[in-house]
This record gives C-alpha cells, structure tokens and sequence, in this order.
C-alpha cells in the first residue's frame, strides 16, 4: 500500500464522502443567525468517533490498513476542520456576536478534547467487553 | 450537485497532502505532534488569503470548503491531545492545545489581512 497511487485513490475516496458530509452538514444545519452549528456537529461526532475507530473498531473487524487509512485519514480527517473554525471563530468576533463567539469556543475547545478522551474510554469499555464474553463463552 | 463536487476534489488533493506531511512525523527527531500543529496552523492561514483574495463563490468552495477543510483536521488534532493526556504527558499536552488555537486563530487573521 505505499504506492502513491492506490494510497491517492483510497484517499480520493474517503476525502470525497467526509467532507461533502460536512458540506451536507453545513447546508442542514444552516441557522439564521450565523451561528455556524454544521462545523461544530461536525467536528464533534469526528472527535469523537476517531478514537472508537482507531482503539477498537480496528481491531474488532479486523480492517486492512487500507481501509483504516480511508476511513480514518480520508474521511474523518477530511470530515473535521480546523481552518473553517478559525474562520467562524473571526466571523463571529468581526460581527460583534459575544455570546455565540464565547459558546463555540468553549463548546469546540472543551467539547472536542472531552469527546476525543470519551471516544477512548468507550473503546476501552467495549474491548473489555468483548474480552469477558469470551471468556463467559469458553467456560461454558 | 457541483459543488458536491468542488468540495470533494479540493478535500482529496487536501487529505493526500496531510497524508504525504504526516508520513514524515516519523523522521523528526521531536517528540511532539509538530506536523498536525504546522497542517492545521498553515491550513487556517491559506484559508484567510483565500477568503480575502477569492470572490468567486465555485472557486471558494473548491480551495476553502474543499482543500483547506480537507488538508486541516480537528479530529486527529483531539485524539494526539487525549493521547498525550493519557501518557500523562500533560506538559506537552497543554502546550500542544494552546499553539494550535492562538496560531491557528492569528493564522487566519494574518491570512485575511495580507
């Protein structure tokens, strides 16, 4: 899989669905009063989900690097964004919306780390698990 | 429907670009995330020459949307904290998260005003 090419097609692939998802995202959450919610939906789930992907899903299907490379660099890499918060965080301070300023960088800050630490603690749990139903299994 | 199409070709030459950086992490001698923290500051900056400098809404989508949405990333920016938070590297993990909010900020302000 270090061909350039198949890793690009795998890519191709992969940037296509998450970030027109984060578009489609953008375009239903549009609110009237610029508060930019499709990002922050956005960047959460993936904050979220990658750990889960990467600590358990991985290893529970059995996934070829090639598909952990899709789904994880290509479309959840390409489903958050930070360049497009930087940019709602200076749209919301340029227009003078205080309040909205001061919850989506609280809620993207705090939220996506606290996300990113549960996503692990929820990859743990299910591995764990997994792991005493076996043994439950094999005792039976 | 095109635009679906702007914002997926941009995001693909981004994530193969983050792909190709990130492959050389390994090779620096530096134990901190410094690739994720250069993509995402250098992508918040191209986003602000973009935003400034383009008024073409199609061409916009295709390199702001598209590229400078798919190059950045938010998700593995999270997990390398909770990463460095779990190995109680909690030093490296704070500095991590202050570098890139305040230069990925000044990143697009910079970007906006040149």
């Amino acid at each position: 899989m270090r061909k350039r090419g198949e890793v690009f097609l795998f890519l191709f692939i992969g940037a296509f669905i998450g970030s027109d998802l984060r578009y489609l995202e953008s375009l239903i959450f549009k609110t009237n009063n610029g508060f930019p919610l499709g990002t922050l939906i956005a960047n959460l789930s993936g904050a979220l989900i990658l750990p889960f992907l990467i600590h358990y899903l991985q290893d529970r299907y059995n996934l070829s690097s090639r598909v952990v490379l899709t789904l994880s660099t290509g479309v959840l890499g390409s489903y958050t964004t930070f360049s497009t918060f930087t940019a709602d965080t200076y749209h919301l301070y340029l227009t003078g919306q205080w309040w909205f300023l001061f919850v989506y960088l609280t809620i993207t800050i705090v939220g996506g780390f606290g996300l990113a630490i549960l996503g692990n603690y929820w990859a743990a749990t299910r591995a764990f698990n997994d792991y005493a139903r076996r043994r439950r299994g094999r005792r039976l | 429907m095109s635009n679906f199409l702007l914002v997926g070709f941009g995001a693909t030459v981004g994530a193969f670009l983050r792909n190709e950086l990130t492959l050389q992490q390994s090779k620096i001698k530096l134990d901190f995330p410094v690739v994720t923290l250069f993509i995402n500051i250098f992508g918040a900056l191209l986003l602000g020459i973009f935003t400034a400098q383009i008024h073409n809404g199609a061409i916009l989508l295709l390199l702001g949307t598209g590229f400078c949405g798919g190059f950045t990333t938010y998700g593995t920016f999270n997990m390398e904290l909770s990463q460095l938070w779990f190995q109680h590297r909690l030093g490296r993990c704070f500095l991590y998260f202050v570098l890139t909010y305040v230069f990925g900020i000044l990143g697009f302000v910079v970007g906006i005003h040149i």
